[in-house]
């Protein structure tokens, strides 16, 4: 059985029933997690646009760090595999980029491509634990943070800093770098971090060549950037109430809405891997959840709780690559006929609630798009 | 069902059809009145075109409206892609871009930058755009891969094969070329590249990438030339690089992106990026007329806030400063990578109005409207819903001159846009808008209205306004079916995504999944794009490629 409502099991249709009504009966619905495929995200989209809900992925956090600064400064960037072919420097900053395994790969070659070929590649650290598998050379942080030494960096590199400081090697090697990467995690340094990091980037481009390297979140949240993007026009945290896409990221941060009581029933889209929050079990909520095997679901989790394919695993879908970063197609690794992806629930579940809406809730916004008649 | 479109002025260049007519469909198709099938039937609809100006829909070859940059760009700018109740924004959702060009009687649009390593996401986005069919390019040139292969002197097959693989796992219409080894030369250091300059690392110039690329275009029979962005675009003396370009393609079909941002030629031939720039359109309709292998499209700058999209990253740091706001990003990517920097084309600035007169003037001396495609360039010289404005000022003289009297002095000075007489007339139009673009894509069902043709009919109501005229169709059919009525979206079809029917060799193919699985830990099927990437849809329609 892979459907329940209020705990119990029930068949998929009679959950997709509850479902609909559930969230077509809402003022202000929620659909969050976002944790899925690219097809369930864009469904998700869909079924937002629909019923007037707001959206905000599970990886909202960490992803409007980096959202956040791009839009304020803008950045310089480059992807894993060119690091891995052209850095002769790699800068981790703080503690994610050692628990990222990329770290290891970096330190485990030289550049093989552009002018730094056949350099030794360096690898330093700012802030970070360290490792015992990657030789490194470490650099302190002072009590101001990380986010602060960023800053001093900046001054540093840009000569704005007098006078001996322990940083100063560090803005040496940058500056020598002939292709200089930062790998870092914005969620660990926030958004003013960095933004300050992007500055530096920028201004070591005035002379030579580096990069930033921005780890992804485990939780899709840069494809799903991209979904809301093209979906709307904007980032991730949009609100359809007023049945146009409005982004604002403090108003539909889903914590807070569901904190302050904004919120009267959510859909939890979690087809893979995602800390459920605690409000599932306390708000009238939908949840889509991946499962390997039939058991792993309690059923207890929302008040209407269906199972979905795990997708990459049940069936072939566009998921994030954290090594390409880019959205990419995984094959199936175990496939599932018998499973239903989260996009094919969401699909019934909008034509169900488009159903709901018209004979009850006029006013609404009308599910887009519908086929055209010759 | 049987349709006829009833009374209207039919403007079918192709058909050499200028007069009042009528124009039949079945089927999603147009038919003659004098097919058998049809003759002696009464129409089971007939809209009225009375005092309508009928053309087949439009076609946009080159507008930047989807891919992982298009994204980059409402993400940096998210004040740009606001969308307003019942006010559909070009720089918006892939669902306003849809909304936007149906209401101007577009029915097809063509991505022009799709990067293989980023051609899933670009085709998901683009299958999220109503209302048209679609398209992407994939880009190729910059690609180490490509570079490996041209610098091993693997043979010309070997790089037809890449080049095909590329198409077929992409999913791509055609090819294209940014800046050939430019922005590889960036990662490098390098701020300035041009056609024979070298690559640094692989010791290629920019000629022998572009030459590459033609041949093997050429040799797959893609229906689509090359589709080039030359180097050094928006610098003085760029005409030099447009022309030394075409004349490195020896004969071979070429298409310029974007020609307008070549236009300008060094005041000073010395000191090319101080003396500022005049207009070098007379100089490339001149070159344009002996080459007929050539086409291009114009890239015409309209005026205000924009944000700047290019894969040729190298020029987008070189013009990072001009930022506006100052912001900006530059990622370099796995091959190309991608830039964006937002721009105000300054209302009435001497630039702006020199660059905005370049365009025109290209257009109005253009030896050939089939082979001088009008866009802007979406959104690098402004959105794509300028194009009405653009059109009334191609085929009115006077309201040319009345816009050229507001602008400074140096977009009079240093262009001949005034002195020139000519209007376009709907014919010139309709080869500009539809039956160019559509013979450059090889697109052979539509930019026309001849039997067989898709059913994909715009009709403007024909007023001397001729902005108000063509911004909102009176109607738009696709595929047949009206989506169209008085400028409004009234029924949502979902279009499909044109792809290229080329075959991947094994061989290639091989060879790629080594080298994909080093470069990133992945193979090819990393990089497909299947349909089952779609689910619940059948998003894809094949396009031949040339017998």
């Amino acid at each position: 059985m892979t459907a329940w409502i209020d705990g119990q099991a029930v068949e998929r249709d009679a959950a997709v029933a509850a479902a609909a009504a559930l969230l077509a009966g809402a003022r202000a619905p929620l659909v969050a997690g976002l944790c899925a495929e690219a097809a369930a995200v864009q469904a998700a989209f869909d079924l937002a646009r629909a019923i007037g809900a707001s959206l905000d992925p599970a990886a909202g956090a960490p992803l409007y760090a980096d959202l956040g600064a791009l839009a304020a400064g803008g950045a310089m960037t480059t992807t894993p595999a060119e690091a891995r072919g052209r850095a002769d420097l790699v800068l981790a900053l703080g503690r994610a980029p050692w628990a990222s395994g990329l770290l290891h790969d970096l330190a485990a070659e030289g550049p093989v491509r552009g002018r730094a070929a056949g350099r030794p590649r360096a690898v330093v650290a700012l802030g970070g634990p360290g490792d015992g598998g990657v030789q490194h050379v470490a650099y302190p942080v002072d009590a101001a943070g990380l986010p602060a030494s960023v800053g001093l960096l900046r001054g540093l590199v840009a000569g704005r800093v007098a006078g001996p400081h322990p940083l100063a090697d560090l803005a040496v090697r940058l500056r020598e770098a002939l292709y200089g990467v930062v790998v870092v995690d914005p969620a660990e340094i926030g958004a003013l971090g960095t933004e300050m990091l992007n500055g530096l980037v920028k201004d070591l481009n005035e002379t030579t060549r580096c990069f930033a390297l921005p780890l992804g979140d485990p939780h899709q949240g840069r494809a799903v950037a991209q979904v809301a993007a093209w979906s709307t026009g904007q980032g991730p945290r949009v609100g359809f109430g007023r049945g146009h896409p409005e982004h604002d990221p403090w108003r539909f941060d889903a914590a807070r809405q569901v904190a302050a009581g904004e919120v009267d029933a959510a859909l939890w889209l979690a087809s893979l891997p995602a800390p459920l929050p605690a409000w599932t079990r306390n708000l009238p909520t939908v949840a889509l959840l991946g499962a390997s095997q039939d058991d792993a679901i309690r059923g207890d989790e929302a008040r209407v709780v269906i199972g979905v394919g795990v997708p990459g695993e049940a069936f072939g879908a566009a998921l994030w690559h954290p090594g390409r970063a880019a959205i990419a197609w995984h094959e199936a690794t175990a496939p599932r006929p018998a499973a239903s992806p989260a996009a094919a629930i969401l699909a019934e579940i909008l034509t169900q609630t488009s159903a709901d809406l018209r004979s009850g809730l006029a006013g609404r916004p009308a599910p887009h798009p519908e086929p055209a008649s010759c | 069902m049987l349709t006829r479109i009833a009374g209207g002025r039919v403007v079918d260049p192709t058909a050499g059809r200028d007069a009042v007519g009528d124009v039949w469909i079945e089927d999603g198709r147009i038919v003659a009145q004098s097919d058998p099938a049809v003759a002696d039937r009464a129409p089971d609809r007939t809209i009225d075109a009375a005092g309508c100006i009928v053309m087949a829909g439009g076609v946009e070859v080159h507008s930047h409206i989807a891919g992982g940059n298009v994204v980059l760009a409402r993400l940096l700018l998210p004040e740009l892609g606001v969308s307003e109740p019942g006010a559909p924004n070009p720089h918006g959702s892939g669902s306003d871009v849809g909304q936007l060009y149906a209401r101007m009687g577009y029915t097809t649009a063509v991505e022009p930058a799709m990067p293989p390593v980023n051609a899933l996401a670009t085709q998901l986005e683009l299958a999220e755009i109503p209302l048209l069919d679609r398209g992407g390019l994939c880009v190729m040139g910059n690609d180490d891969h490509l570079l490996q292969l041209l610098r091993d002197r693997a043979g010309a097959e070997a790089v037809r094969d890449l080049v095909a693989l590329n198409l077929a796992t992409s999913r791509a219409l055609g090819v294209k070329v940014i800046n050939a080894g430019g922005a590889d030369a960036f990662k490098d250091g390098a701020v300035r590249f041009s056609l024979d300059d070298e690559v640094p690392a692989y010791g290629l110039t920019s000629r022998t990438i572009l030459t590459g690329l033609l041949d093997a275009v050429e040799t797959l029979k893609v229906p689509h030339p090359l589709h080039v962005h030359c180097s050094n675009l928006g610098l003085p003396g760029a005409d030099d690089s447009l022309i030394e370009t075409l004349e490195a393609a020896e004969g071979r079909r070429i298409h310029f992106a974007h020609a307008q941002f070549y236009a300008y030629a060094a005041v000073d031939k010395d000191n090319p990026l101080t003396g500022g720039f005049a207009s070098a359109a007379p100089r490339i309709a001149e070159v344009l007329a002996r080459h007929p292998n050539a086409t291009l499209d114009i890239g015409q700058v309209v005026f205000g806030q924009t944000a700047t999209i290019s894969l040729d990253i190298l020029r987008q740091f070189s013009g990072r400063k001009a930022a506006s706001p100052r912001k900006w990003i530059l990622n370099a990517g796995d091959a190309e990578g991608g830039g964006i920097v937002p721009f105000r084309y300054r209302d009435r600035g001497p630039t702006s109005s020199l660059q905005f007169a370049i365009g025109l003037e290209l257009m109005l001396l253009s030896p050939d409207p089939e082979r001088t495609i009008l866009t802007t360039d979406h959104p690098n010289g402004g959105p794509f819903t300028a194009y009405p404005r653009i059109l009334h000022l191609l085929m009115d003289k006077e309201a040319r001159d009345r816009e050229l009297a507001s602008h400074p002095r140096a977009a009079t000075e240093r262009s001949g846009l005034s002195g020139i007489a000519r209007e376009y007339t709907f014919s010139e139009v309709a080869q500009l808008t539809r039956s160019g673009p559509a013979k450059l894509l090889g697109l052979s069902d539509r930019g026309h209205l001849r039997p067989g043709a898709r059913a994909d009919i715009a009709l403007y109501r024909d007023q001397p306004d001729r902005t108000a005229m063509f911004a909102r169709a009176h109607r738009v059919l696709k595929d047949g079916a009206v989506i169209v009525e008085d400028g409004e979206v009234v029924a949502w079809s979902r279009g499909r995504t044109l792809s290229l029917a080329v075959e991947a060799d094994a061989g290639m193919a091989r060879r790629a999944e080594t080298y994909l699985q080093g470069r990133f830990g992945a193979g090819l099927s990393s990089f497909s794009v299947p349909d089952a990437a779609f689910p619940g849809r059948a998003v894809f329609e094949a396009v031949p490629c040339r017998t």
